[in-house]
């Protein structure tokens, strides 16, 4: 139960986000095949991240990972445990964090730039300043002309580049992203990675970016912290020493991102002793080219 | 121009012309379908008298009064009680159901015997099958505000009014002017029920006394009226639709319809 373990309300910490031994546990309902239980979604994780990081979250659906993130927005309460920004535990939503989400999420009846401006709105910004920080963004995402646009006249790229300007808009210095290149092609996947990397350079968030694509994470993060499920556990840190800044042209095609990719994929097969002997047997270019993880 | 308008009207002007034709070439009884320009002629000389303009007045002040009526008591109780009180909802909601498909003109005597013959009598019966669609839409609405656009809304941290003012209310409003719409189509259907009880004027009265005095033409040109004027707060209904919640009649890739992340 929350609250039985004291957890403090601030703690001193260098790091932007600590997430301190996050246990949350679900009670399943009775239904007609299953008995009423508890599921474990998430199991004592652990986890820093620095300021202006960018840490990807990976793992298969049911590891835990958007629970995760909805408490580290605020949304959820974790079972057990905390999250610090800035050492101050996160007790709600706020609006030092902005969220990005899969399904863009973007208010219909509302333009491009009446989208980016929703949390200026909140936040009380006066008119004229809103207007400024709405073109800025806009401007950042690439969608110089299109603020007076509906969201059902946008394709699914543009739209998920409005929702990461909305997130941007009211400067939240913490980025959390749920997914959010899961649901366009792969080309304008690609090009929205490359786009995420440049916005992020240009602003120094700290993101915190969850996604189920190896491939993403390695080409995104600094580390990826690979989730694991039945129960949500933190398997391990990896830490991705790709040069930067990067593009998917050619980080993709390096040697070294082949290497990586492999050696999260193992982690993620849950049997890490095995597979890492398995990997020495294995041909270079078979580790290393795009379909070796298929 | 719409899609297919052109194809549209040209299905109207086809049976324009049949209804035309048809009692021309003797295919059916002028006595019982009279001819569309004969319809249209007598609509126009029922005007140059006066007294119709005052029955059709009347007839429109009915509908729409009952649908205000409709619309005052049904968008609050739809508002409330899919928007605070889910429980009451559920369990109210076969209740409503009931009494949506409870006809008020079999239950005129009991109306009359409580609010008399008069207009309250009328506006009751109106009313009283307006305020359904409108209630159930509304709560339909409320209830299908997406997820994720509430999720992100509330990492923002709003409060429980700036989330209902700002998110679920609109996302609510297409929903909500198709209950309007099918309760504007009610209210002139059971306008001519209301009338035909005990009226002294308005078209559904006018019919029935021209059905009685066997004037077919008056008949048509009464029921045309009635139908064009139904038609016509349709489309304004769906003119506002398409200015307050134009985005729920886009084609292609629906809002609600997106991925939602599980766990």
């Amino acid at each position: 139960m929350a609250g039985v373990v004291d957890v403090p309300q601030q703690i001193q910490t260098d790091a932007k986000i600590v997430v301190k031994a996050i246990t949350s546990v679900f009670h399943l309902k009775k239904t007609r095949t299953e008995p009423a239980r508890e599921f474990i979604a998430l199991k004592e994780i652990n986890l820093e991240v620095k300021k202006g990081e960018f840490l990807v979250l990976v793992g298969p659906s049911g590891c835990g990972k958007s629970t995760l993130l909805d408490i580290l927005t605020g949304l959820a309460q974790p079972t057990s445990g905390a999250v610090y920004i800035d050492g101050n535990k996160v007790t709600g939503p706020a609006l030092d964090r902005g969220i990005v989400l899969q399904g863009y999420a973007l208010f219909p009846w509302r333009t491009v730039r009446q989208n980016v401006e929703f949390g200026l709105e909140i936040k009380k910004v006066p008119k004229r300043e809103r207007r400024a920080i709405s073109d800025n963004f806009i401007h950042l995402v690439g969608l110089d002309g299109f603020a007076d646009r509906f969201p059902h006249e946008l394709s699914g790229g543009m739209k998920q580049r409005v929702a990461i300007a909305r997130a941007l808009a009211y400067d939240p210095e913490v980025l959390l992203m749920d997914e959010p290149f899961a649901a366009v092609d792969a080309q304008t996947r690609e090009s929205l990675q490359d786009e995420l990397l440049r916005i992020w350079e240009a602003t120094g968030k700290t993101i915190l970016f969850v996604t189920h694509s190896i491939e993403e994470a390695v080409f995104l993060g600094d580390r990826v912290a690979v989730l694991t499920p039945n129960p949500g556990t933190l398997r391990e840190i990896v830490k991705i020493d790709l040069p930067r800044p990067r593009h998917n042209s050619d980080t993709r095609s390096s040697a070294e991102f082949g290497w990586i990719r492999r050696k999260i994929w193992e982690l993620l097969q849950n049997a890490p002793h095995e597979s890492r002997h398995h990997l020495n047997a294995v041909p270079v270019a078979e580790a290393i080219s795009p379909t070796a993880s298929l | 121009m719409e899609n297919g308008a052109l194809r549209k009207a040209g299905v109207i002007l086809l049976f324009l012309a049949l209804w035309e034709l048809a009692p021309l070439t003797g295919l059916v009884d002028p006595l019982f379908i009279p001819r569309f320009s004969g319809v249209l002629i007598t609509i126009r000389d029922l005007y140059q008298t006066g007294e119709f303009l005052q029955h059709t007045r009347i007839s429109l002040l009915r509908a729409f009064s009952g649908l205000a009526v409709a619309v005052v008591i049904g968008l609050p109780l739809g508002l409330i009680l899919g928007g605070w009180f889910p429980r009451i909802q559920q369990a109210t909601e076969p209740l409503m159901e009931l009494c949506a498909v409870a006809n008020p003109v079999i239950l005129a005597h009991i109306i009359i015997f409580f609010l008399g013959i008069g207009e309250t009598a009328k506006t009751f019966i109106i009313a009283w099958l307006c305020v359904w669609p409108i209630t159930f839409s509304t709560i339909t609405g409320i209830r299908s505000a997406d997820d994720s656009l509430l999720k992100a809304a509330r990492s923002l941290g709003l409060g429980r009014w700036q989330l209902f003012r700002l998110v679920v209310l609109p996302s609510a409003a297409p929903s909500i002017f198709t209950g309007l719409r099918l309760s504007a189509g009610y209210a002139f259907i059971m306008l001519i029920a209301a009338e035909m009880m005990g009226a002294g004027s308005g078209l559904g009265w006018f019919i029935v006394q021209s059905q009685e005095s066997y004037h077919v033409l008056r008949l048509f040109a009464g029921a045309t009226v009635i139908t064009f004027l139904g038609l016509l707060t349709d489309v304004s209904i769906r003119l506002l639709q398409n200015r307050f919640a134009f985005w729920n009649s886009e084609p292609g890739e629906s809002f609600h319809l997106q991925g939602r992340g599980i766990v």
